[in-house]
This record gives structure tokens, C-alpha cells and sequence, in this order.
């Protein structure tokens, strides 16, 4: 088995009386892809943030690719962030006013230096090689998506985490945005944590983890022929 | 594209998107910075013109002798103050100057009275090169001595029923003069009852070689720079009294005091607005980009590399602002030296820096509220949209 890319011990998160998540055991290996379910509030999101460090735990400890990101300050944290993690968002967060091939060059620029020619070739790997002068508001809720991923790779993440990447999809969408990510997670195996709701996209994971109230309920290990990398 | 270049064209394209925000912004700071520079360039245009002023209406420092006083009277009655005629060295004045090492034109005139056509007339002498140079305003009908020759007040050839051309026998103490008048001045003061001819021919008329009863001196200072040049010559020659003349400059110098005062003023309430107004829409544009600032944060920007985006936002807006403040200036420059002082602003290309400096100042200082905000947004609530 590979190491544990993602290892957490008696994780917790509160904010103010409410215990978001409960102390926590996890363990995701390198190149997995763990999917995260539960109902609204259940404390997946604030898994995901954690993990992607863009929050920070009330206790316990995180460790994620060797970092133990309780020990890392602000600046620190967005360090980890841009070295290590890509993240895709439900709302696609585009910039307005940049073009999409701008938009991947911004995650450039914070990463090291921004390089048209890569991030053309990012939106080509993507299947928008004819949509790089658009503006967010001209593309389809799909194409902003593989912006999105676009976006999420540009810095050859080693981890990519989706929040309810499809929740805004249609079904035709959602397969081809599920496709594309298989794709890239086989060429430059990284590891996905995607939370979401939908059965049906968390069955493309290795392993579905189920929260409920903050506290790790189930876990599956699946298996679906043709579909799971 | 390296960074520099990125941060650029981002910066640009942030503010593209908000037409009308930024247009706002950068009218309020141009119309600071224009203020700030049109206060600059009348400043400094005027206090020019008003040295030229005072080269232009003559003498500001005049030394005349301490004349013997001696009063009249006996126990309580008091007939009142008797003065004989005094007199200076022309060659103390001389001497005190160049030890005071003041720079300024000097005129050297001595004032007497003469015998003519059966009546006395006051005379006096003068070097006539300084007397055009001293009075330029003095109309001349004729031309302007030669020797042997003299020009008179217009009042006194019309009383004496003199004219260009006519012979004037001239006595004094020690000697007698035959000139031509060459010509007839109109001053409009005191001295159209004059005539005037050569000093050194009026000292040897009267017998007064070497002697003066006024120096007119033009110093090229104003304020209380020409205070301290009076006092220091002043303590030079202690026989004589040096006073400041007060002129049509000083005017000039106090209205452009007022209008300072006044544009300073103005400008300070425009900046204290202006910043207001920067202060306000900063803070809304950072409250409206809440998202984009957690994005950025999420993607790995740290607190100082997201806020160097939008301090190069404030700051391509302070320097646009700047240049247009500038231009607008130097045109509300013209408007005011024309209207008030009916002359032109100097064309002043180094007035830009503070045109610059004022809008960079105000819209960095605007931004310091809206940066420490976007320094502390959490990017999880933000991106959420809380």
C-alpha cells in the first residue's frame, strides 16, 4: 500500500459551541481518490478545508504530504496551498474579468511565474482549446468548470480537492467533467478528495467515507467497473 | 510574462471592469492633486512676478540724511520743530554698500533750489540713465538730456510757460547755468514741479560737491529679507535713515498671500474629502470582491501578495490622477493668474512630482482601511460569500 498522504489524529473543528467536526482518524494514501458524503452540515466541507489548508483544526493533529499544518502560520499555509493543493469549487469562482486563459495564469502567478503557453495547454488538455480568449459569463456552466480544473492543475497539484465540483452540472456535464478528471488523475496521479452528495459521482472514488453530524459514519471501498480509475 | 508584467495587466484589467468606479476614483484624485498644483504654480509664477514688480515700480529702500531737528519754544509754549537742510556723502553711501555687500541698482539725487526768470524753482540732480531706469512709467515729451541740456516737470513749464527748445538761465549759490530743455516729463506726482539736470552740474551750481540728499536704492529682495538689508545698512551709516518703501508690489504681494491662504485652504478640505471619498470606495470595491480576495488567498496568494494587487490598483490610480491633476492644474493656474493677476503661469514641468506625490498619498492613505480588510479576510468565509 502506498504511504498516507493525508494523515489526521483526533481531528476536530468548532466554531464557537458548534463542534463542526468531531475527533477524526483518517488516513488517505497517496493517489487515492476518497470520496466524502454526507448531508448539508455534516462537517465534509470543513473536512475538505482542512485538509486543503485553507482552514485550521480546534485540536488534533494534520499531517498532510509530511506537513503538519497546525505548526505553519498564515503565510505558511498559502505556501502549502499553492505547492501542494488545487482546488475546484462548486461556484467555479472565475474571475470576471479575466479571460479563461487568464484565469489559469492567475494560479501561475501565485504559484511561480505565469506562462501563457502552459495555460493554453492546460485549457486544451481540458477540451477548451477554442474558448481561451472567453470571459467566465460567455462559457457554459461545463466549460467554467474545466476552467476550474484547468485552473486546479495549472501547478501540478499533489492533491486536488472538488468541492460538489458537478452540483451546479447537468448529468451529460457531470459525466464529462467525472471523465476528464479520471484522465488527468491517471496521467498525473495525484490525489483527489471530492466531497459531494451525489451517489453517483462518489462512486467514481477508490473509497466513499460517510459523515454525519461531524462524526465518520461508514466507509465503503468501491469498485465500479468502467468507471473508477 | 514575468510577475511584474502579470501584476500589471491584472491591475489594468481589474480596473477596466469597473468603469465607473474607477473614473469616480480617479476624478476625485485629479481634482486634489490639480488644486495642490495650481496652488504650486500661482505660488511660485506670482512671487516671480511680484519680484519683477518691485524691479518693475522702482526704488524699495531709500536713505535720505538725519536732518538737524531743533525745537522752538520756551517754558511751556512750543512753536513747533525747525530743520535745516542736511546732507549725505556720496561716497559713505558708496562705501556702506559694498561693505554691506547688498545687490541692488542705486540712484544718487540731490535736491536744491535755483534761480530762474526772476524766481526761485526747485531742482534737482540726477544721473538720467537711472531716472529711466528707476521710473519707466515717466512719459517724455521730447528726448532725454544731453549735456548742457535739462528736462522739466510738466506742471512747471506750464506755470513758467516753458517748452521744448527754449533756454533757461539757472543760478545758484556758486555759480550760474545756461540749458536747453530738451524735453517736458509727466510723472503724475511731485515731480512734474521739478526740473531736473545732471547731479554733478547741480552740485557744482550749488557748491555742494559730493553731496546727496537722497539715495534710491532697488534691492532685489522682498518680505523680511529687505527688512534685514535696511537694518544692515541702516547700521552703516548712522547719519543717515533708512526706510522700505512701501509700493504697488506690496499690494500685489498681499492679494497673492490672500489667494494662498485661500487655495490652501480650499485644497485642504478637498484632500480631507477627497480621502474620504477614496476611504469609501475602496471599501466597497474590497466588501464587492470578497470572493475574488478568498480565491486568491485559496490559490495560494499569501495576505501580502493579494494586497500588493490592490495597492497597485490605488497606486495606478494615484499616478493616473496624478498626471491628470497635472494637466488640470496647470490649466486652473492659468484661469486664476489671468483672472486675479492679469498675467500668465510659468509653464513649471517639475510641478508634476507634487501632483504625483499628493494623488499617490491620497490614494494609498484611502486604501489603508480596505487593506487591512483584505489583509484579514478569511478565505473559506469569503469565498462562502459571508
Amino acid at each position: 500500500m502506498s504511504s498516507a498522504i493525508i494523515e489526521t489524529n483526533g481531528l476536530t473543528r468548532s466554531y464557537g459551541d458548534i463542534c463542526a467536526l468531531k475527533p477524526l482518524d483518517l488516513l488517505v494514501p497517496e493517489g487515492e481518490w476518497l470520496s466524502v458524503m454526507g448531508h448539508s452540515g455534516s462537517g465534509k466541507s470543513t473536512l475538505m478545508n482542512l485538509v486543503g489548508g485553507l482552514d485550521r483544526p480546534t485540536s488534533g493533529t494534520l499531517r498532510v504530504g509530511g506537513e503538519e499544518l497546525l505548526a505553519l502560520n498564515e503565510d505558511g499555509l498559502a505556501r502549502f496551498r499553492r505547492e501542494f493543493v488545487g482546488i475546484i469549487f462548486q461556484q467555479h469562482h472565475l474571475v470576471p474579468y479575466l479571460t479563461a486563459v487568464e484565469n489559469v495564469m492567475m494560479a501561475q502567478y501565485f504559484h511561480s511565474v505565469p506562462d501563457e503557453a502552459e495555460a493554453r495547454h492546460a485549457l486544451e488538455r481540458v477540451g477548451l482549446g477554442h474558448r481561451l480568449k472567453n470571459r467566465p459569463g460567455e462559457l457554459s456552466g461545463g466549460e467554467q468548470q474545466r476552467v476550474c480544473i484547468a485552473r486546479a492543475i495549472i501547478n501540478s497539484p499533489k492533491l486536488l480537492l472538488g468541492d460538489e465540483p458537478t452540483g451546479n452540472l447537468d448529468n451529460k456535464s457531470t459525466v464529462m467533467v467525472m471523465e476528464l478528471l479520471k484522465e488527468l488523475r491517471a496521467e498525473e496521479r495525484f490525489t483527489v478528495i471530492m466531497v459531494t452528495h451525489n451517489q453517483e459521482v462518489a462512486a467514481w472514488g477508490d473509497r466513499t467515507i460517510h459523515l454525519d453530524d461531524g462524526v465518520l459514519v461508514r466507509e465503503d471501498r468501491l469498485k465500479v467497473e468502467g468507471k473508477a480509475g | 510574462m514575468n510577475r511584474r508584467r502579470w501584476l500589471i495587466h491584472l491591475v489594468l484589467r481589474a480596473l477596466a471592469h469597473r468603469k465607473g468606479r474607477t473614473l469616480l476614483l480617479l476624478a476625485v484624485l485629479a481634482m486634489a492633486s490639480s488644486l495642490a498644483t495650481a496652488l504650486g504654480i500661482v505660488s511660485s509664477s506670482m512671487g516671480n512676478r511680484v519680484a519683477e514688480e518691485v524691479r518693475k515700480y522702482g526704488a524699495n529702500l531709500i536713505v535720505i540724511p538725519e536732518s538737524a531737528r531743533l525745537d522752538i519754544g520756551s517754558g511751556g509754549l512750543n512753536f513747533g520743530v525747525v530743520s535745516e537742510p542736511a546732507y549725505l556723502q556720496q561716497s559713505l553711501v558708496e562705501e556702506a554698500l559694498l561693505k554691506s555687500g547688498l545687490k541692488a541698482g542705486v540712484s544718487f539725487h540731490l535736491r536744491g533750489a535755483l534761480h530762474m526768470k526772476d524766481a526761485d524753482v526747485m531742482v534737482e540732480g540726477v544721473n538720467f540713465s537711472d531716472i529711466r531706469r528707476l521710473f519707466p512709467w515717466w512719459q517724455l515729451r521730447g528726448n532725454w538730456p544731453q549735456v548742457g541740456e535739462t528736462v522739466v516737470g510738466n506742471d512747471l513749464a506750464s506755470r513758467m510757460k516753458l517748452k521744448v527748445g527754449d533756454m533757461v538761465e539757472l543760478a545758484g549759490i556758486a555759480n550760474k547755468r545756461e540749458l536747453r530743455i530738451s524735453g517736458i516729463v509727466t510723472s503724475g506726482g511731485e515731480e512734474d514741479a521739478l526740473l531736473f539736470m545732471a547731479l554733478p552740474e547741480l552740485q557744482q551750481t550749488l557748491g555742494l560737491g559730493g553731496l546727496v540728499t537722497l539715495v534710491r536704492l532697488m534691492v532685489t529682495a522682498g518680505g523680511d529679507t529687505l527688512k534685514t538689508s535696511a537694518a544692515a545698512l541702516q547700521m552703516l551709516i548712522p547719519t543717515a535713515k533708512v526706510t522700505e518703501v512701501r509700493q504697488t508690489a506690496r499690494t500685489s504681494e498681499g492679494l497673492l498671500a490672500k489667494v494662498k491662504l485661500l487655495m490652501l485652504m480650499v485644497t485642504a478640505v478637498v484632500l480631507v474629502s477627497a480621502g474620504s471619498s477614496v476611504a469609501g470606495t475602496m471599501s466597497t470595491t474590497v466588501l464587492e470582491r470578497g470572493k475574488e480576495i478568498g480565491l486568491m488567498k485559496a490559490m495560494g496568494g499569501t495576505r501580502w501578495e493579494v494586497m500588493l494587487i490592490f495597492c497597485g490598483e490605488a497606486a495606478m490610480l494615484g499616478v493616473l490622477g496624478g498626471v491628470a491633476g497635472y494637466l488640470f492644474g496647470s490649466v486652473i493656474a492659468q484661469f486664476i493668474t489671468r483672472t486675479v493677476f492679469s498675467a500668465s503661469a510659468d509653464f513649471i514641468p517639475w510641478f508634476i512630482c507634487i501632483s504625483l506625490g499628493v494623488s499617490l498619498f491620497l490614494a494609498l492613505l484611502g486604501s489603508i482601511g480596505p487593506m487591512i480588510s483584505v489583509f484579514r479576510l478569511d478565505p473559506v468565509r469569503s469565498l462562502r460569500g459571508e
